[in-house]
C-alpha cells in the first residue's frame, strides 16, 4: 500500500486553495499512517473546524469533523472507550489553541494515547484571516491591520509544558522529516504532538510579502533551524537570528499515558 | 513507468518546481481548459522512478508527490505498444 490508498479519490480535488500546505500535512500524515502498518478499519481521524480539520473528509476510514476547538474532547472519548483503536487528530492553531486551549493542555496532562498533527498557518484560515494566537508579533491580518502587538503561543513549548510524551516542529517544506516524526508521534504511547508550519496563501502569505506560495515555503526552508544547533548556539552565547523557525524533535519521554493499546 | 501530472487536480501551485532535484518541473506557460497553469515537465524520463520504482517495490526520492498539495503527481505504466524513454542522469 501507498498513501494514496487511504485517500477518497472520489472527493479530490479538495477545497483547499492553490499551493495551500494543508494538502503536503494530509500527504505526510497518510504516508507515515501507511509506514506504521496501521489498518483503515482500526484507524480514526477526528478535527475540529477549520481549512485544516476538513482534511479527515479525504480519508477513507471512519472520521469525526467535530465542533470548533473541540476535536481532542472527541477524540479523548474515542481512545478511552476503545484504546484499540488508533485515532490521529487534525487540527488547526485557532482550532487547537484559541477555542480549543484548555482541552489541548488537558489532553496533554492526561497523556492521552493520541497523534495530533496541527496544521499552524498562524492565522484563522477558513473565516478570512483573522489573527490567532500563533499569529506572530508585527504580522498583518484582518484583525491586527497595522501589525499584531501581542506575542504568539510556541504551541510546543505548550504540549512539553502541559505533559505531552512525544512533540516535534516540521514545516511543509521538510516532507521527510514530517512524514519521519509522525510516524515516532504513532509509536509513542501517550500524547504525541506534531505541529506542522504550513502556509495559507490566501489569508496569511498575501497580507505578509509572501505573494506567491512558493515564498513562504521558501521561508520556511531558509529559516528552520535544527533545536540541536540552536542549544548549541545558544550554550555559545550566539544570537539566534531573528524569526527563526526551531526543528525537530522538542520533546520525548515516557511519562504515564491514558489510553495505550493493552 | 512514466511520470504524469493530473491535470484534473492541479491547480497550478509550483511548489513541486522548488523540490525536484533534476529540475524536471518547469512553471507552464499557459492555461489548461480549466484555466490552471499546469507546470511542463523536462524530460521527466530522468525521474529515478520511472525506471527503477517496479524494480525497488517503492517510491524512490518523492519530494514532488509529498509536497504537492493536490495530490496530483503518479508514475503510472505506460500503454501497450507506446514507447518508453529511458535517461539516466548522474
Ligand atoms: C463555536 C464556533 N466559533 C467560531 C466559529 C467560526 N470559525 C470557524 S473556523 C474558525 C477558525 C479556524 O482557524 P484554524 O483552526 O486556525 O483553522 P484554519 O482555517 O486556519 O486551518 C472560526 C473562528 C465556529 N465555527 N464555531
Ligand atoms: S484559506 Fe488558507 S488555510 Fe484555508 S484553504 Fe485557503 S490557503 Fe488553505
Ligand atoms: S521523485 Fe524526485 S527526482 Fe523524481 S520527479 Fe519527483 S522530485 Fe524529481
Ligand atoms: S505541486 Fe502539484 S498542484 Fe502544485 S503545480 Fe505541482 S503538480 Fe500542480
Ligand atoms: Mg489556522
Amino acid at each position: 500500500m501507498t498513501f494514496s490508498d487511504w485517500l477518497r479519490a472520489d472527493r479530490l480535488p479538495h477545497i483547499f486553495c492553490a499551493g495551500c500546505g494543508n494538502g503536503t500535512v494530509i500527504n505526510c500524515t497518510l504516508n507515515a499512517v501507511d509506514q506504521a502498518g496501521l489498518e483503515k478499519e482500526e484507524t480514526v481521524f477526528v478535527s475540529g473546524i477549520g481549512c485544516s480539520s476538513r482534511a479527515p473528509g479525504y480519508i477513507v476510514t471512519d472520521s469525526l469533523h467535530t465542533t470548533h476547538g473541540r476535536a481532542l474532547a472527541f477524540a479523548t472519548g474515542i481512545k478511552m472507550a476503545n484504546p484499540a483503536l488508533s485515532v490521529v487528530v487534525f487540527t488547526g492553531d485557532g482550532d487547537l489553541a484559541a477555542i480549543g486551549g484548555n482541552h489541548f493542555i488537558h489532553a496533554c496532562r492526561r497523556n492521552i494515547d493520541l497523534t495530533v498533527v496541527c496544521m499552524n498557518n498562524m492565522i484563522y484560515g477558513m473565516t478570512g484571516g483573522q489573527g490567532s494566537p500563533t499569529t506572530p508579533r508585527m504580522a498583518l491580518s484582518t484583525t491586527t491591520p497595522y501589525g499584531s502587538a501581542e506575542p504568539a503561543f510556541d504551541l510546543c513549548e505548550l504540549a512539553i509544558a502541559a505533559g505531552a510524551n512525544y512533540v516535534s516542529r516540521w514545516t511543509s517544506y521538510h516532507v521527510k522529516e514530517l512524514t519521519r516524526a509522525i510516524l515516532a508521534g504513532l509509536r509513542t504511547p501517550g500524547l504525541s504532538f506534531i505541529e506542522a508550519m504550513v502556509q495559507c496563501p490566501t489569508n496569511f502569505g498575501r497580507r505578509n510579502r509572501y505573494r506567491q506560495p512558493l515564498d513562504q515555503v521558501e521561508y520556511f526552508k531558509t529559516h528552520g533551524m535544527l533545536v540541536e544547533k540552536v542549544r548549541r548556539l545558544q550554550e555559545e552565547g550566539q544570537e539566534i537570528p531573528p524569526e527563526t523557525i526551531v526543528l525537530g524533535e522538542l520533546a520525548r519521554r515516557n511519562r504515564p499515558a491514558m489510553g495505550v493499546k493493552t | 513507468m512514466k511520470l504524469v501530472i493530473d491535470e484534473k487536480r492541479c491547480k497550478g501551485c509550483n511548489l513541486c518546481t522548488m523540490v525536484c532535484p533534476y529540475k524536471i518541473y518547469k512553471p507552464g506557460k499557459k492555461p489548461n481548459e480549466r484555466g490552471i497553469v499546469v507546470p511542463e515537465l523536462d524530460r521527466p524520463e530522468r525521474c529515478p522512478n520511472c525506471r527503477l520504482q517496479a524494480l525497488y517495490g517503492r517510491t524512490l526520492c518523492g519530494m514532488c508527490q509529498m509536497i504537492c498539495p493536490d495530490q496530483a503527481i503518479s508514475w503510472v505504466e505506460e500503454k501497450p505498444g507506446e514507447k518508453k524513454k529511458v535517461a539516466i542522469e548522474f
